[in-house]
């Protein structure tokens, strides 16, 4: 068996998914830098047999940069550290990428369609939503504060999470809440000057105009909003599950909790107690969380893994898809039968996975 | 940081969810009742029959304790208090109300919509705990009732109205007293002048828990403690929550003698490390919890709970 890998070398997803390929007897895997397929357009063609990764693009700013530029069609400047800029354009980039890697051959482990549909909020809540899956209900499309606040009137709903539709993680999304003519938003965006940036501190803007601002300079980008689906909490923290299911086993399982309604930060939140979740769950909303997260992942059946992004209602009655995340199997020391997210991918391939190929009908959801 | 769960026991017994048809209950009277609308904007009509549903579940006397989580647009519109006075009759075993179960992912403390508590208050005088949370148009006028051991206001601002209400009613047995006193700019604008009723001890004469929590008037809160009378016939004195830093410490461990209490309770606090522990070394036999220190922000101190 031999594998190949697009990624940006240096990251510690490439190299921790190396260890995991090497401690299996393999072959080190060729990895395929993301700026030079990219910069030439070209990826170097891989044997048919070969099982080619695609990795995340991001933490590189360069490489953040030249998707910009292709998604964009015109020259783009390298972001500051931890702004929020172009990720329409670089979601369009990322799709032209993709297709040459599919062009460069190989078996990819995750099905570029699969890559994207996760990586852009509104189709994924309407794949979910139609396949009968259980995802907050969502607001028709808005592009701006003023067809936000449109939106919410129509709806008659008062707590949203406004997302930006190509975004990762927590950045530029806001937790939004009215009441009247009171308005309150936790976010982790900070304004500054006619720039916007991903703070790693969740705040809150009680002011509208701040508020409007904010929105306003995410929504040219794409918005996608959800009514704002209560989390359960332990302790003084709320909490939510990142489940990375491979080849359709929901097995690796952290806890992301915050004091701030925001758990999907990089940093500052603290992993939870996966057992006393568990616990307070009680197995059999345990097992139905899990069983959805199986079933999510069964909409991607061309992709190897997918992470998925599990609340739990406040008072733990029911439970919710957050989000899927395409790269979303970074779990670092979180072991099931002793495998981590990378182990467990390497040994269901050796078990004999392969992609569903494109065009084959399979269920969804269930 | 805010509320972040529901409370799993209340007046000393478990909360069973009223809307879970499978929880098996031997005994209605030996559990709370909670009450809560799944939808934030669900219409009266839904709680009302949700309520009447748990009037036909708990029998003759209804519950003993009620827990009531979100009503439908708490954010909005009041509880309707009169619900319950209506039917005082049928709830002739209620010892214990609570009203705004809601964690910060459901509605903001400070948003949840009270309204004047008085006539519920008059209408049920077997009524021994009464808690609530949020103070949005919350109204209290002084009352006389024998019957409540427990009264708790959470707040993220406290109106001084209320706190001067609860100061001038007869409440001769009354055991239990935790205001929240929060911050000004969410209507916590009580002052330590408001609490002087209470801290002279010339009302509430059953006190032993007094709980001046989550103030953002912390130290001035504690200058006023530490020479009140009624200090001496508690047992738990209870500053936490609030934004307690080295002077107010000071000014406590300056004051009466506080080795008498069984507990004092200043978590979530600006302490430093050697104030804390000072507490702790001058009160021995008291046990003194000082945990969860806070660190001052570019913006100044916060609460523990406010928004």
């Amino acid at each position: 068996m031999r594998l190949a890998v697009v990624g940006n070398p240096d990251n510690r997803r490439v190299t921790m998914f190396t260890e995991a390929v090497l401690r299996a007897g393999l072959p080190a895997p060729a990895v395929h830098p993301w700026r030079a397929v990219l910069s030439s357009g070209l990826v170097p063609a891989v044997d048919p047999g070969t099982f080619v990764r695609i990795e995340s693009p991001g933490e590189d700013a360069e490489v953040d940069r030249l998707l910009r530029e292709i998604g964009g069609g015109r020259p783009a400047m390298p972001a500051e550290h931890g702004e929020i800029v172009g990720s329409a354009a670089a979601f369009a980039g990322l799709r032209w990428a993709l297709d040459r890697i599919a062009a460069g051959g190989g078996l990819l482990l995750s099905r570029p369609a699969d890559i994207l549909t996760m990586s852009d909020k509104p189709r994924c809540h309407a794949l979910l939503s139609a396949a009968g899956l259980p995802v907050p209900p969502a607001l028709p499309p808005v592009h701006d504060y003023a067809s936000l606040r449109a939106a919410m009137a129509d709806a008659g709903w008062s707590r949203v999470f406004v997302k930006p539709a190509h975004g990762s993680s927590a950045s530029g999304v806001l937790a939004f809440a009215t009441a009247g003519r009171r308005v309150t938003a936790a976010t982790s965006v900070e304004i500054s000057g006619d720039k916007i940036f991903n703070n790693l501190r969740v705040r809150r803007y009680d002011d509208e105009a701040s508020i409007r601002t904010v929105v306003d300079r995410l929504g040219p980008d794409g918005l996608h909003v959800e009514r704002w689906f209560p989390k359960a909490a332990l302790g003084d923290r709320v909490l939510d599950l990142r489940v990375v299911v491979i080849a359709g086993e929901p097995r690796h399982v952290v806890v992301r909790t915050s004091r701030s309604p925001m758990t999907n930060l990089h940093l500052g939140n603290a992993r939870g107690d996966v057992p006393a979740v568990r616990a307070a769950a009680g197995e059999r909303a345990w097992a139905a969380a899990m069983e959805t997260c199986a079933r999510v992942a069964a909409c991607f059946p061309g992709t190897l893994h997918a992470g998925v992004d599990l609340m739990f209602r406040a008072g733990w009655r029911d439970h919710a898809v957050a989000e899927v995340n395409a790269f979303g199997d970074l779990l670092p020391r979180v072991l099931a039968g002793g495998l981590d997210t990378y182990d467990a991918q390497v040994a269901a391939l050796a078990r004999g996975w392969s992609p569903v190929r494109e065009g084959v009908a399979v269920p969804c959801g269930g | 940081m805010g509320i972040y769960e529901h409370v799993e026991i209340f007046a000393g017994l478990p909360v069973v969810d009223a809307g879970d048809a499978e929880a098996t209950v031997a005994d209605p009277g030996a559990v709370a009742w909670r009450i809560s609308m799944e939808e934030f904007e669900a219409p009266p009509e839904e709680f009302e029959a949700a309520f009447e549903q748990l009037l036909q579940r708990t029998g003759p006397a209804g519950p003993t304790a009620l827990v009531v989580g979100e009503w439908g647009s708490a954010y909005d519109s009041p509880f309707p208090y009169q619900l319950l006075v209506d039917n005082v009759v049928r709830l002739s075993g209620l010892r214990a109300l609570f009203v705004g179960d809601l964690t910060g992912e459901e509605c903001e403390i400070s948003w949840i919509d009270q309204a004047d508590i008085t006539p519920v208050i008059e209408a049920f005088p077997a009524l021994e705990r009464l808690w609530i949370r949020g103070s949005e148009s919350l109204e209290l006028k002084p009352v006389r009732h024998e019957g409540l051991r427990e009264l708790v206001f959470q707040s993220g601002g406290l109106p001084a109205e209320v706190v001067r209400a609860v100061a001038a009613s007869d409440l001769p047995n009354l055991t239990h007293l935790e205001l929240w006193l929060g911050v000004d700019q969410y209507g916590g604008d009580a002052r330590a002048d408001d609490l002087a009723p209470i801290l002279a001890g010339r009302s509430l004469p059953a006190l032993t828990y007094l709980g001046l929590r989550n103030a953002e008037i912390a130290e001035e809160v504690a200058t006023a403690v530490a020479a009140a009378p009624i200090v001496a016939r508690l047992t738990d004195l209870d500053l936490s929550l609030g934004v307690l830093g080295d002077t107010g410490a000071e000014t406590l461990l300056a004051g009466q003698s506080l080795t008498h209490l069984r507990r004092l309770d200043l978590s979530h606090h600006f302490m430093s490390a050697e104030m804390a522990q000072r507490v702790v070394d001058e009160l021995p036999g008291v046990e003194v919890d000082v945990s969860d220190p806070q660190q001052e922000e570019e913006w100044g101190r916060y609460t523990a709970v406010s928004e």
